[in-house]
């Protein structure tokens, strides 16, 4: 009996509501066809988070068939604690991205539906892949759609952003896909875990040189500076649906990358590097954050912010310390549910006011009261208010940075200072004082589909703030084993 | 399941938001009845350890009740009743849900057992205080409570780094007393957090900048819960650390020496706070049993008298809409009743036999005399006497007294005079009734006795000789009787030259003081940086990026005119290359 192959499903069920997409002729039929598909897609995928061991640190839900076998490559698919959040989050925010865009797109629809769905397949993809090579086909089939939403649906300038984004991103992948070859080379496979089983071949001078090739990859996709610049324009220049997608996926696959090579594969190359990663983690943080202070444009000013707080993620990461491990992680999932609920918030009233600038807001609570709210919390949530969703993460890499060095921490809390200072500052010229006379006679509040759009997100601000043992409990084990294997 | 404890705290801050989906009646019954109902909650509590949960692997304990947190528990949710009472005909929801989460948050902090559930309700309080100055709906007033919210922010983060620190260090997040890691990086970063809490000066001035900008109702609660929440964690945190004997002390007579400058009535009564909470600081770091229980004590008089103070010249504010001194005058004819309740409050603050004040200050004054502390009980006994001039004397004098500025008053709504009232009696119960207070006080040790014969003639005497040197210098001062306190006041009398030097450089310091600090220390520097990093980024980064871009399409257009699609041009080109493969085979043999 063939088991039931559910990482497969899951993640080619959106690509095969993409093609449904693309062969129905009615736009109406083709909104619906997305938005059942992706809501199917999370129904499918819920068994991954309520079956998995979470005491096991190996993958799971194994699939493998025979691909390439000359050149002993396979069709591998995989997950573990790490991966299986970022599905979930993937998961989820297709389905809000389908719902953000119900009446915000009006040209193209078919277009615009096909090409979420794809970059939902892509994303599933990179996170459930067990050998690299699939994870570099999923990696590069997501600049596909991105590239199509920001430069077909997108802003302005979404020409320059789309190509901008595009360069940035293949310039990273082609080295990657040098280091893959690398790999190859002397390994003979690219299975993950054969990969790391066999990394005592390579010498530590060829393992840096691989960890600098994939650095490249993963650095541009996090973005850490002074790679970020593609962001804020694509951000600001991509559809709502796509800066959900960028902010609450894109960036993360960066991260993912290293906890899934360039950590467990590449320990000798990490060494050296280790130093020069905290500090320019850390140099993120507070750079990003005063960058964010003086931004005029919403979207602009959320895409400068995710600089700081990925910034967060890379320093937890490479202090090695179990708690900053699990709160990067935490901190990628957090910042993926507030980043993505910023740019809807953002996106939402765009649709009625068709301007991004900051000064032509003002008063937004007195006309929209409930947005307001619900901006207020998301707002909180990023300032990582306590007993809301970031601050745990940032606490636990704020704790492994202190026991790293002082210096580190002490940086951390600064971007947090400032961090508090940028949200707080937009919340305040957006939504209070006088009502903005530019304003007066649109109706801002939000309705009954963008309210429901946003409750899950709020939902998961409160109770991963309240209770982060629910996404922590899938990280101990297998984070404990990544550790592990370093000092082996 | 039963619920075995009920987090009162959790009650206010959950329960507000009913309030804006009731009307009329009902709204306002439930206004009383959440404060009422916690206070309830904290009376029948048992002492014990409750709402355990496990957080990041480690225990966090919402609900620690003891007879310290107790008698704090108590009188929070007092004040947040009395609050309401006084805030009842006030239509205006979201003051309303602040309030009450803001006293919630206060509750929260003194029942948390760690760290982690303090810094929860720690920022909690901030966030919500702030709406409390907002809603004012002044210019001035959003200005100042940005700068509220910018130093608490600072603060927590301040708590924060402490907190991970402590955390790193020893592995646990637990709140108890922090003597045996005094001295370190950890134990200094969370002094400092509460020390800015309690409004130490220099860490205070957020304090006298916020709080006569915040609105009427709001002043009520804030006065309350933020500085004496600092006292209760410094107690528990820090009690007997000699730091704070004279941090106290100088507190105590910085509030009374800047108070003599204020003309705005609310912004005196706050350096008042000030003047009180250097009381506490200064028992918290003697730290003997009397001096503990008279910190305590005297926090729980003084949240009761210094809001029956400020409930008093806010009813003033707002039926007059003045602030300052030097416009009022002559309003005992129109105002007796608040005038009344006002002089009990002023009588209580100055530590008049048969006042609260008297029956819990003494005990520090006391306990620095038990010390051997000279200057300390020195220090304390003046500023005794300026609080007896500038609350009892200075404030009541020009407001309801002085010459009639013609100032339209009236006695204000019912539900003011109704709180006010109800906090009078509780200051003169107290006064009358030691034991009522004495009796839940944290450490139960052998009666302290504050009306001995001795006691209660030096403190008579002290006052009547500050009454008399007050109108004395007064008629001497102010022979036209028109009373201008402003600052050029000081100028203006050759007989006061002296204070004129001391005080008026003091004054211009003072005036704006916060409002130059977050000038220059911190939004300058923040946003001089912030545009530096962003040209940076835009014009070293960025422009990077963009000229590798241009610059490889640039040279693609050179190259392009290579193939020009003229075969003659590739003819040459190629003849070109051949010659100079040719001089190359040649030089190289």
């Amino acid at each position: 009996m063939i088991e039931y192959p559910i990482l497969s499903m899951t993640t080619f069920l959106p690509l095969v509501g993409a093609v449904a997409i693309l062969v129905i002729r009615h736009e109406r039929v083709a909104r619906w066809t997305a938005l059942a598909t992706t809501l199917l897609t999370f129904a499918v995928s819920i068994p991954l988070y309520t079956q998995l061991d979470k005491n096991n640190a190996a993958l799971q839900f194994v699939e493998s068939a025979e691909w390439i076998p000359a050149w002993n490559i396979a069709y591998g698919m995989g997950v573990d604690g790490i991966s299986v959040p970022f599905i979930g989050l993937a998961t989820l925010l297709s389905v809000l991205c389908i719902s953000v865009s119900w009446t915000a797109v009006k040209t193209r629809v078919r277009g615009f539906y096909a090409a979420i769905l794809v970059a939902e397949t892509a994303m599933i993809g990179v996170f459930a892949a067990s050998n690299l090579f699939l994870f570099f086909m999923f990696w590069e089939l997501m600049v596909v759609p991105m590239f199509l939403l920001i430069g077909v649906w997108g802003g302005p300038g979404r020409v320059f952003a789309a190509v901008k984004f595009l360069l940035f991103t293949l310039a990273g992948s082609v080295l990657m896909l040098v280091g893959m070859i690398g790999l190859y080379d002397s390994c003979g496979t690219l299975d993950f875990k054969a990969l790391a089983d066999a990394k005592d071949i390579l010498t530590p001078e060829h393992q840096a040189w691989l960890f600098a090739a994939f650095l490249a990859a993963f650095a541009v996709k996090v973005p850490m500076f002074p790679f970020h610049t593609w962001l804020p324009d694509a951000h600001t220049e991509a559809p709502t649906a796509g800066s959900v997608i960028l902010a609450g996926i894109l960036l993360k696959m960066g991260a993912y990358g290293f906890l899934r090579v360039s950590i467990p594969i590449l320990p000798d190359g990490l060494a050296l590097f280790l130093q020069p990663m905290l500090v320019i983690s850390a140099v993120a943080i507070v750079y990003g954050a005063y960058v964010t202070l003086v931004q005029t444009d919403m979207k602009r000013l959320i895409a400068f912010s995710s600089v700081s707080h990925m910034g967060f993620v890379t320093l937890g990461i490479f202090t090695l310390d179990q708690r900053g491990v699990e709160g990067a992680i935490l901190q990628m999932i957090n910042h993926g549910i507030v980043s993505a609920a910023l740019f809807l918030c953002v996106g939402m009233i765009y649709e009625r006011t068709h301007t991004r600038e900051i000064k032509d807001y003002g008063g937004v609570g007195k006309v929209a009261p409930v947005y307001a709210v619900l901006l207020a919390l998301f707002c909180l949530a990023s300032a990582g208010f306590p007993g809301l969703n970031s601050f745990v993460g940032e606490f636990l890499i704020i704790g492994a940075a202190f026991k790293t060095h002082a210096g580190l921490g002490g940086m951390a809390i600064w971007g947090v200072g400032l961090g508090t200072a940028y949200i707080v500052w937009l919340f305040y010229r957006v939504v209070m004082g006088k009502l903005n006379p530019g304003l007066e006679g649109l109706r801002l509040e939000l309705n009954a589909r963008e309210i429901a759009t946003l409750a899950p997100l709020a939902v998961g601000v409160v109770c991963l703030g309240l209770y982060p043992e629910w996404i922590l409990s899938y990280l101990h084990a297998p984070v404990a084993e990544l550790l592990a294997g370093i000092s082996r | 399941m039963t619920i075995e404890w009920l987090h009162p705290g959790l009650l206010l801050i959950l329960g507000a938001w009913v309030i804006p989906i009731l009307k009329g009646r009902v709204k306002r019954a439930f206004m009383l009845a959440l404060p009422l109902a916690a206070l309830v909650t904290c009376l029948l509590m048992t002492q014990g350890n409750y709402g355990k949960m496990s957080f990041l692997g480690q225990d966090v304990e919402f609900g620690r009740v003891d007879s310290l947190s107790l008698v704090f528990s108590y009188v929070f949710s007092l004040i947040a009743f009395l609050g309401m009472v006084y805030s009842l005909h006030v239509d205006d929801d979201s003051q309303h849900v602040a309030a009450l989460t803001y006293a919630g948050g206060a509750l929260g902090v003194t029942f948390a057992g760690d760290f982690l559930s303090l810094y929860v309700f720690w920022e909690l309080m901030a966030i919500s205080s702030v709406v409390l100055v907002w809603r004012r709906r002044e210019r001035a007033a959003v200005a100042a409570g940005f700068r509220y919210l910018l130093f608490h922010v600072v603060g927590g983060l301040v708590l924060l780094a402490g907190i991970v620190l402590l955390w790193s260090e020893t592995g646990s997040f637990a709140f108890g007393d922090l003597g045996s890691i005094s001295g370190s990086a950890a134990w200094w970063l969370i002094l400092v957090a509460f020390l800015l809490n309690a409004a130490v000066p220099p860490l205070g001035a957020w304090l006298p900048d916020a709080y006569p900008q915040a609105t009427v109702t709001g002043a009520v609660f804030m006065t309350a819960l933020t500085t004496k929440s600092a006292v209760y964690v410094l107690i528990r945190g820090f009690a007997g650390t000699e730091l704070l004997i004279w941090l106290g002390a100088i507190m105590a007579i910085y509030g009374v020496v800047y108070a003599v400058l204020e003309n705005d009535a609310r912004r005196l009564l706050a350096y008042h706070i000030i003047s009180q909470v250097g009381y506490m600081v200064c028992g918290v770091g003697i730290g003997t049993a009397l001096a503990i229980n008279g910190a305590t004590a005297h926090a729980f008089a003084h949240i009761l008298y210094k809001a029956l103070l400020f409930m008093g010249a806010g009813a003033v504010l707002h039926t007059t809409g003045l602030r300052k001194l030097s416009e009022m005058g002559g309003l005992y004819k129109t105002m007796p009743i608040t005038l009344g309740l006002y002089m009990i409050g002023a009588f209580a603050i100055s530590a008049v036999p048969l006042f609260s004040g008297f029956v819990s200050k003494s005990m520090i004054v006391s306990a620095a005399g038990d010390a051997q502390l000279g200057v300390i009980f020195l220090m304390l006994t003046l500023a005794s006497a300026g609080t007896f001039l500038h609350t009892g004397l200075k404030l009541p004098y020009y407001m309801f007294f002085g010459k009639d500025s013609g100032a339209k008053g009236k006695e204000p709504p019912r539900n003011m005079l109704v709180a006010m009232g109800l906090a009078a009696i509780a200051c003169v119960l107290i006064g009358l009734f030691p034991g009522l207070l004495y009796g839940i006080l944290p450490i139960q040790t052998a009666d302290y006795v504050p009306y001995t014969l001795q006691h209660v003639t030096s403190t008579l005497g002290m006052l009547a000789f500050t009454a008399l040197g007050f109108f004395l210098l007064l008629k001497q001062l102010d022979p036209t009787r028109t009373i201008s306190l402003d600052t050029d006041w000081f100028y203006r009398r050759g007989t006061t030259r002296f204070l004129s030097l001391v005080l008026g450089p003091l004054s211009r310091f003072e005036n704006g003081f916060v409002g130059q600090i977050y000038e220059f220390v911190i939004r300058r520097p923040v946003f001089g940086v912030a545009n530096l990093v962003q040209r940076f980024d835009s014009f070293v980064v960025d422009a990077a990026v963009v000229g590798v871009g241009s610059w490889t399409q640039r040279m693609s257009q050179v190259w392009r005119t290579m193939a020009s699609g003229h075969t003659q041009h590739y003819a040459l080109i190629m003849a070109a290359g051949v010659v100079a493969l040719l001089a190359w085979a040649v030089l190289a043999i």
